[in-house]
């Protein structure tokens, strides 16, 4: 470590202290003064607790357990709460990187998935200290997440990052993810070649081997997540942000085939967001039981700017006239959707100079229309994107924040309720 | 802030007494998008903001180099909003560049919500991003490459080379 950086780290930390004693936080929650020897520097602590993580990924077992993936230092963790994160086990290591980075910042973060007979999937995606390209690594647990397998590569070539899974009702595990092996090709080809491929691949023995492991389409924009959700038919449906001719960085949603050889699908919609630039902004998908695909994102297109929502009805042949959500004054970005049990959710960011908020709304028609926003968690300082997953019939936004640490909030059933909040 | 004027401080003495070459990344918290703009008061000034997780960002950083070189009457100061893991990638990719000389600031704090609204009330992040400040502190902001019709357009209204 250089002395500037040693310098820099301090400064940091100096910075830090003050405003950990400016502003101590009254929730039991309440970090202690760890920061001190927390390399990041605006971490609020350095312990292995999703309190002191800047993303945190959920999922939800088919016991009503709750999984949380989340890393702290160049260590990616596991660990899960009996009472809706209220309180953790203590955490299993996964991994800790030797080099590099794991990817665990904004859209980019460790992943928890649950299998249907209880066992448990971890993935997360360093990067090494000198080349711009990711690997992604999976570690599987069969004893109720005591421990967990030695983290194998996906893949280890190319380079890979932004994965995402989809457990089917049958236990087939598929995953997607932004694939380099394309555009490294083409470069080292001293060819033009935009942004990233989709790669799909899948496991039927819950995740120690992978089959597939494809490119099936060329240019995804490659610094915003994909989504995915499962179609009514069993089927995955993926979502993410496609680099259009002429550089226009609009959304693509399509479905992978039961023989993982083919997508059929379509664009979102025409944004028009013609930009050599990343959005550092992925969207958000979520399929109810009729089959309705959901989707919702984020653009500064020519023909739009602001957060926006769109459905498909006919499996992403076609999609409903984007509709605008969220305050323009606010910088309202990074949305995300949920579909429970014939209810939709839609939550989001917004910041208006000291505050960023949550804001909700339920649809209980499909999307058709939607209850008034409300805000249901603010914060004054750093925090994670929101997720939203369910347990069950009951819908949950998670959100880790600086200053509040990790929490687990249940959404209203209904407007009237939601409204009571 | 007596705090960061204490930072810049021990900064400008370490930097001294060291005699340290290798880039140096300036703290950019809350705040600092302010205090920048005022430091360069009275002259144009380019806040350029990149990533190394962004390869539109990496592909125009020589482009940026170039310009520093060529536009000496436009103060041209560069943000890196990557976290503490990513500075030392950063740092190569600058030297790289070229920019190795130049004046280099990176994000201190997680609350990028804060540092964006600071630059752009409704900036969310995208990258490359650049504020071109106006002597008299006038804020036009772009999202995109160095050759954005704005970002010439502004350059132009600054005068020649």
């Amino acid at each position: 470590m250089s002395v500037s950086r040693l310098l820099l780290a301090s400064a940091a930390v100096a910075i830090l202290t003050s405003a950990a004693d400016a502003e101590q936080p009254a929730s039991p929650d309440a970090k202690p003064a760890a920061a001190a020897e927390h390399q990041h520097a605006a971490a609020a602590c350095a312990d292995p607790r999703p309190d002191c993580a800047a993303t945190v990924n959920p999922a939800f077992d088919a016991k009503g357990k709750l999984w949380v993936a989340f890393s702290v230092g160049k260590t990616v963790y596991v660990a899960s709460s009996g009472d809706n994160g209220r309180s953790f086990s203590a955490p299993v290591a996964i991994a800790t990187t030797a080099d590099g980075v794991i990817d665990a910042h904004g859209d980019a973060r460790p992943k928890i998935v649950a299998l249907n007979d209880g066992a448990l999937l971890a993935s997360y995606t360093t990067r090494p200290d000198k080349q711009m390209i990711g690997t992604i690594f999976t570690a599987r647990s069969t004893d109720g997440g005591k421990t967990f397998s030695a983290p194998q590569p996906l893949l280890t070539e190319g380079g890979q990052r932004f994965e995402t899974f989809v457990v089917t009702p049958k236990g087939r595990l598929y995953a997607g993810w932004l694939d380099k092996t394309n555009a490294l090709k083409a470069k080292a080809e001293g060819k033009e070649f935009e942004g990233s491929g989709v790669a799909f691949g899948w496991s039927d023995d819950k995740g120690q081997t992978f089959a597939g492991r494809k490119i099936l389409m060329d240019h995804a924009c490659e610094c915003c997540r994909m989504s995915s959700a499962l179609d009514r038919d069993g089927q995955p449906v993926f979502l993410w942000r496609q680099v259009f001719d002429g550089n226009i960085r609009d959304h693509y949603a399509a479905k992978l085939s039961a023989d993982g050889a083919t997508l059929t699908g379509g664009r979102v919609s025409d944004d028009n967001w013609a930009i050599n630039s990343c959005p550092h902004h992925g969207p958000s998908l979520a399929i109810d039981a009729n089959g309705g695909w959901h989707v919702v994102w984020f653009t500064r297109g020519k023909n739009r700017q602001g957060l926006f929502y769109a459905h498909s009805a006919d499996g992403g042949k076609s999609f409903s006239a984007p509709e605008k959500f969220g305050d323009d004054a606010k910088a309202p970005g990074h949305p995300v959707a949920l579909a429970a049990k014939g209810r939709l959710y839609r939550v989001w960011k917004e910041f208006d100079g000291t505050t960023t908020t949550i804001p909700m709304q339920i649809s209980r028609d499909g999307g058709k229309s939607w209850s008034a926003p409300r805000v249901i968690a603010q914060t004054e300082d750093a925090s994670d994107h929101p997720e939203l997953l369910a347990n069950k019939n009951a819908a949950y936004l998670s959100w880790a924040t600086h200053k509040e640490g990790y929490r687990l909030i249940p959404l209203p059933r209904d407007e009237k309720s939601a409204a009571a909040r | 802030m007596p705090i960061s004027r204490f930072i810049a401080c021990a900064f400008a003495f370490a930097l001294a007494s060291s005699g340290a070459q290798a880039l140096d990344f300036k703290p950019y918290g809350r705040g600092a998008f302010a205090q920048i703009a005022k430091a360069h008061a009275g002259k144009p000034l380019m806040i350029h903001f990149w990533s190394v997780t962004c390869p539109p960002c990496l592909a125009e950083l020589p482009q940026w180099s170039k310009m520093t070189g060529e536009r000496k009457d436009v103060d041209i100061v560069f943000v890196n909003t990557d976290s503490d893991e990513d500075r030392a990638r950063a740092e190569a990719r600058a030297e790289k560049a070229g920019l190795g000389k130049a004046t280099h600031y990176s994000f201190s704090d997680d609350f990028v919500e804060k540092l964006y609204f600071e630059a752009d009330k409704s900036w969310r992040g995208e990258l490359p991003f650049t504020a071109l400040v106006a002597p008299d502190g006038g804020v036009t902001s772009v999202t995109g490459a160095i050759d954005d019709p704005l970002v010439t357009k502004w350059l132009e209204k600054r005068g020649g080379k």
